[in-house]
């Protein structure tokens, strides 16, 4: 028989039984298109955090006191009576080649207060490169100005959330804000940033981080952020400022991570995510194989007659065997189209009816589908096929 | 036709084709057994977390430095520090609430440990000997830390058990020193191993005087104030009283977050119930697709057994019979093959817990009544429509056909 030919009985025989033929190709369908639409939302919560992320800019290395081993370390901010990092610690990685920009951070909670209202708010120590380290913009006014950590005057900038609570709409340049026990004066508001990880990033106040280590009592940084030149390699960076540190501290012990190094991590944990979450929608798909596996038996009872008739003619066994695994294949990949049109289609309706949860369809896992439901056709149609090809055609034409 | 009739018909018709009703059963089975398996899973992690959380004691309060006016726990209310200290003086003070039982002040940090020449980095946990009975940790050898003055510690330590090893291979621990920084600690107990709890591995703590532990981290704030309740009905109370108590000392600042046991574990039950839902949903679309299955079939043999049902008509059956007996059928196979699933899913959380000891995966009998009702009332539902289609039939034309 030639391909087209087979092609052609193939499709004639999925074409005689319509509803037959439709309702096995939705099994699988509803299968592709669970697979689709969940591997579609789970890619796109993949953009979503790894979008997150980088919103703190992508070129920086982040340097933490403590040395973290490999069992898991502790939550940072812990005390620790690991020599801490200092400013001067900060400013001795201004020198490392290749960093464009030092950020000696501290953090903690405290109150901030102005005309009578009060608000609890986390307070942010960070330098004048943060702005652009970090991301952020400047609503109004300015950030903090750049001047020598020692004599850095007593500056806030304010988170909009933050600026909102305590001045309401009204202008808040040159106010004075009192935190904890000092008193700043209010010189810029920055622009939205929105929520990240369940931190309110616009419930913050900036403010030098010398008055911040003042006001919380405490002799080191939580933190030194380095954002480097585009086209510099990370690596070499990171080494850089580690033997740096190391020179002055004696030994390691602190702990450098790269925004590079992070991002794959987390980029890493999303996709098993990703890929749990197609394993589960595949339990759909296992259960439409069993469908057309159903199906084939069915069709090669019914229709041993007709085999019989074939083999009588002179049909080899092989293009009987390979007529029906065809069958079972075209049904399969009907079906898988069908599911990712589907898929697809819902996918998109998320997209307008939630704008909140971002949903991309993977081009790898539509792919995948398509492919695997080939192979599962085949495998569904090795067994009834093989049934229609051993038939004895003189049993077959008596048995009707 | 009478009801056992029925059945028996249905059984007969199934028997007609073994094959096709096996498929139809494993169809049904895998879609229940996923089901069951994974809320077993899902159920287990929730089970698993609860039990962790009881292991670090009970009728628990906790104080934490800072506050966020948002409200509820979130990460930043874990990493504050705060311009006014949560000192051992507020602790003490909470102790004299009526509804607190016991209190231990809680001091965190990450030093290196040395004995001899062998360097271990390990966390330092401050505390008092309250924190014990609070925690409900059990001594495998010496004692715990003396009660004396909170605020005058002496330098003596107690190990958890996997760092008795780490520093002491093959030596007695009791009695020997360690040196934390610059200061000496002498070990006068050992914790018996209690595993994992929540983050902190309890095997791995070395636990000194809450004053002490202040000094060599050069602060005066307090990590966290464990506040242990009378009993269950007093923790609300508790938490009241402790909140009030250390704003009254902080001039009047609610500077602490106050969180109960309860209301984190509450947290915690929530989110992994509603994941367990969620993947249990992502399973049942597969019971889904064994229905379509179930009405292709029924389709197929309604087809089949043309004049059957056509002799059947003929001899007087009526159209509510024809229909009912085809319901049946649908009715019977998705039972089966729901009861042959639910097998499997057992199997399947047996495994698991074989495979995982600590991991109690039982699947809730929520889980396998949805289970199994979905299935039954997927395999009718789709049943539906070729038992009318069969119950149709003009018996004329049906027995005409050959």
């Amino acid at each position: 028989m030639i391909p087209a030919d087979a092609v052609r009985f193939a499709w004639r025989s999925i074409a005689s039984q319509r509803l037959r033929s439709f309702l096995t190709l939705a099994g699988i369908a509803v299968g592709i298109a669970a697979v689709i639409l969940l591997t579609s939302i789970g890619e796109g919560i993949h953009r979503f955090v790894l979008a997150e992320f980088s919103q703190f800019g992508t070129n920086v290395i982040g340097i933490s006191p403590g040395r973290t081993g490999t069992r898991g370390g502790t939550p940072p901010g812990l005390p620790t009576s690991v020599r801490p990092l200092t400013l001067d610690d900060a400013r001795a990685l201004e020198r490392v080649p290749g960093v464009i920009g030092v950020v000696p951070t501290a953090w903690g909670n405290a109150e901030a207060q102005a005309r009578g209202r009060l608000r609890r708010t986390i307070v942010y120590g960070v330098s004048a490169e943060a702005l652009e380290v970090f991301n952020m913009r400047i609503a109004v006014g300015q950030f903090l100005p750049g001047e020598g950590a020692d004599e850095a005057r007593s500056f806030v900038v304010l988170g909009p959330k933050l600026k909102h609570e305590i001045f309401g709409a009204e202008n808040a340049l040159g106010e004075r804000l009192r935190i904890g026990g000092q008193s700043f004066r209010v010189i810029g508001v920055l622009v939205p940033k929105g929520q990240f990880l369940g931190i309110d990033l616009d419930d913050t106040a900036f403010v030098p981080t010398a008055r911040v280590m003042e006001l919380f009592n405490r002799d080191g940084l939580t933190e030194i952020n380095l954002a480097y030149a585009g086209g510099v390699s990370a690596k070499a960076v990171a080494a850089a400022a580690e033997g740096l540190l190391k020179s002055r501290h004696g030994r390691a012990d602190f702990t450098v991570t790269t925004q590079e190094e992070m991002l794959s991590t987390l980029s890493n944990i999303l996709d098993i995510l990703t890929m749990a979450v197609a394993a589960l929608g595949s339990i759909s798909l296992l259960v439409g194989t069993v469908g057309i596996v159903t199906i084939m038996t069915i069709a090669v009872t019914e229709r041993t007659h007709e085999i019989g008739l074939m083999i009588a003619l002179g049909s080899r066994r092989q293009t009987i065997l390979w007529l029906f695994l065809g069958e079972a294949v075209v049904l399969a990949v009907l079906g898988s189209l069908l599911g990712v049109a589907i898929g697809f289609g819902s996918a998109q309706l998320i997209r307008v009816v939630v704008p909140a949860l971002p949903v991309v369809t993977p081009i790898l896992y539509v792919v995948l589908a398509v492919a695997s439901s080939a192979v599962i056709g085949l495998a569904a149609g090795v067994l009834p096929a093989r049934g229609a090809a051993r038939l004895d055609p003189v049993e077959a034409l008596r048995s009707e | 036709m009478r009801a056992p009739d029925l059945v028996a018909f249905a059984v007969g018709a199934s028997r007609g084709s073994p094959l096709r009703t096996a498929l139809l059963m494993l169809a049904m089975a895998i879609g229940v057994a996923a089901v069951v398996t994974l809320t077993a899973l899902g159920d287990g992690a929730r089970r698993f977390v609860v039990r962790e959380f009881s292991s670090i004691g009970s009728n628990l309060v906790i104080v934490l430095p800072g506050r966020t006016e948002t409200g509820g726990i979130n990460p930043g209310s874990f990493i504050s520090s705060t311009p006014r200290d949560l000192t051992i003086d507020d602790a003490r003070a909470v102790l004299r609430a009526p509804s607190v039982l016991r209190v231990a002040p809680l001091t965190v940090g990450t030093s290196e440990l040395s004995v001899g020449g062998r360097l271990r980095e390990g966390i330092v946990v401050g505390s008092t000997a309250e924190f014990i009975e609070v925690r409900q940790f059990k001594m495998a050898q010496g004692q715990f830390l003396p009660r004396e003055d909170w605020s005058r510690g002496s330098p003596v330590m107690v190990i958890g058990a996997k760092l008795r090893t780490d520093l002491f291979p093959n030596q007695a621990a009791l009695g020997q020193f360690v040196r934390v920084g610059d200061r000496r600690f002498r070990v006068i107990g050992v914790l018996a191993t209690t595993g994992s709890g929540l983050g902190m591995n309890t095997d791995e703590l070395a636990v000194v005087p809450v004053s002490i532990a202040q000094a060599m981290f050069n602060t005066n704030t307090l990590f966290r104030i464990l506040v242990e309740a009378r009993n269950r009905d007093a923790i609300a109370a508790a938490k009241r009283q402790a909140a009030d108590i250390v704003k009254a000392r902080h001039d009047g600042e609610e500077d602490v977050t106050v969180i109960t046991q309860d209301a984190l574990l509450a947290t915690f039950d929530r989110l992994i119930g509603t994941l367990t839902l969620g993947v249990a949903g992502i399973a049942a679309i597969s019971l889904a697709v064994a229905g379509i299955l179930v009405m292709n079939v029924m389709l197929v043999s309604v087809a089949q057994r043309r004049s059957e049902i056509g002799l059947l008509k003929a001899l007087g059956a009526s159209s509510a019979t024809i229909r009912s007996a085809f319901l049946v059928e649908a009715a019977l196979l998705s039972a089966a093959g729901a009861m042959l699933g639910y097998a499997l899913g057992l199997a399947g959380a047996a495994v698991i817990r074989a495979l995982y000891p600590t991991f109690p995966a039982y699947p809730p009998d929520w889980a396998v009544l949805a289970g199994l009702g979905t299935a039954l009332v997927t395999g009718i539902l789709f049943g539906v429509l070729p038992a009318r289609s069969a119950a149709r039939l003009d018996p004329v034309i049906a027995l005409a056909r050959r």
